[in-house]
């Protein structure tokens, strides 16, 4: 878990400051936009994902009953 | 092999969306004109415009025309051209003493046609001005050159749009996220009604399964919104009426998970809960369909401007984009069922 929100931090710290910049912006209005649709499939991604962490947190905490009954 | 059997539907899912993946990323745009200079000229004059192009081939084409083109039949053709590469070109025009209009000043449009590339616009090219009007002798000078025999190409493209270019082919992520996400609160609408006709706990798991999966549609339909909206529109969140209304309806789906974890009493949460997402999904029409079509809006669709229609959604793409819904609903459809069968697991556990 820590690993995973250590991983996030800076992943986060890594991009954010690239935003700020101008300099995204001219790369993403790059070769007629086309990382515009490739940041939206990223976000799609990155939202499975996230719905699939918190259920596999579920399932951990059920097997955690099963294996104390 | 049972299982792929039983569930081909999720494999269905995954194949459209692949393919839907592969062909919306792969398949070319029309090619387009990007830029024009200069954007005006003086009526009398002789101008060289340079035009850059997008997904063209000028050096590789046999032959290219190209027209000046204002509102109605009136046309002037280019005098000469010099092809710099193959995005890039510039023609010259000898502009006539006088505009075929009643006013001092014309927006003209680009046409280019060239046999590789096809016909091609854009429209609010070139501005000429003119000292005096005479609509007559302009009529005469706008009349000689004709817009004809225009290249018909049969290529599989997407539209090229002026400030979309590329962005275009969300369409095929941004939209079905959309229309997955009604579906699946159809689906967990339908299962409500069921849990109250005929209280039954699969009934009501089910629909949160639907909701969970529903709400993370809309939060990814919102996300990709934001991203695509700050390219065309500026920023990412202009605001817009629909941009708001759908984050409302989150709001109010989210409203759906504090409700259930407010109560511990099982048939009473289910009964409450089921009756709330009667509500919630009663409330999503008008924030979705209604209020974003009586206002401006910058969606299309909205505030007068047509809606999946037009250039904006051609046949060649309906048949990446109608695909595509189905594609995002059976994976939404698969994870909601994940979310159901853990819950099933878990009450199974409490018992």
């Amino acid at each position: 878990m820590k690993k995973r929100l250590f991983g996030l931090a800076a992943f986060l710290l890594y991009t954010l400051p690239m935003m700020a910049q101008g300099s995204t912006d001219d790369f993403f209005r790059s070769t007629g936009k086309l990382y515009v649709v490739v940041a939206a499939i990223l976000a799609i991604f990155i939202g499975i994902v996230i719905y699939l962490y918190n259920l596999d947190r579920k399932i951990k905490n059920l097997e955690k009953q099963i294996k104390n009954e | 092999m049972s299982s792929i059997k039983k569930d081909w539907w999720k494999w269905l899912g995954v194949l459209i969306l692949t393919l839907v993946i592969l062909i919306g990323l792969l398949v070319p745009l029309n090619p387009g004109i990007t830029q024009v200079s200069p954007s005006n000229a003086a009526s009398g004059t002789t101008v060289s415009v340079s035009a850059n192009g997008y997904n063209t081939f000028f050096t590789s084409a046999k032959s290219i025309r190209a027209w000046l083109k204002l509102a109605g039949d009136h046309a002037l053709g280019a005098k000469s051209q010099e092809i710099i590469s193959d995005n890039e070109i510039i023609f010259t025009f000898d502009l006539p003493q006088s505009l075929p209009v009643d006013q001092l000043y014309a927006e003209t449009a680009l046409v280019i046609d060239s046999d590789i590339d096809g016909a091609f616009v854009r429209p609010f090219a070139l501005s000429i001005n003119q000292k005096e009007v005479n609509v007559e002798l302009g009529e005469q000078a706008w009349s000689v050159d004709k817009i004809h025999e225009l290249t018909e190409t049969n290529h599989f493209r997407y539209p090229f749009r002026n400030i979309l270019v590329e962005t275009i082919r969300n369409t095929y992520f941004h939209v079905p996220l959309w229309f997955g996400m009604i579906l699946l609160f159809l689906g967990s609408v339908i299962h409500s009604i069921k849990f109250l006709r005929k209280p039954d706990e699969l009934s009501d798991q089910k629909a949160v399964g639907f909701v969970s999966a529903g709400v993370l549609f809309g939060i990814m339909g919102l996300v990709t919104g934001a991203i695509w909206a700050k390219f065309p529109w500026g920023a990412f969140w202009s605001w817009d009426v629909k941009q708001n209304m759908s984050a409302i309806c989150m709001l109010i789906y989210a409203a759906y998970f504090v409700l259930r974890q407010s109560m511990t009493d099982q048939d009473r949460r289910a009964r409450v809960s089921a009756v709330y997402n009667l509500f919630a999904f009663m409330a999503m029409i008008p924030l979705l369909f209604v209020i974003p079509r009586l206002t401006e809006s910058l969606h299309p669709g909205n505030g007068g401007n047509p809606a999946l229609g037009g250039e904006d959604l051609d046949n060649t793409m309906r048949m990446i984009f109608y695909p595509a819904i189905i594609g995002w609903t059976l994976l939404g459809v698969w994870m909601a069922q994940l979310k159901w069968r853990t819950l099933r697991i878990e009450s199974r556990l409490r018992e």
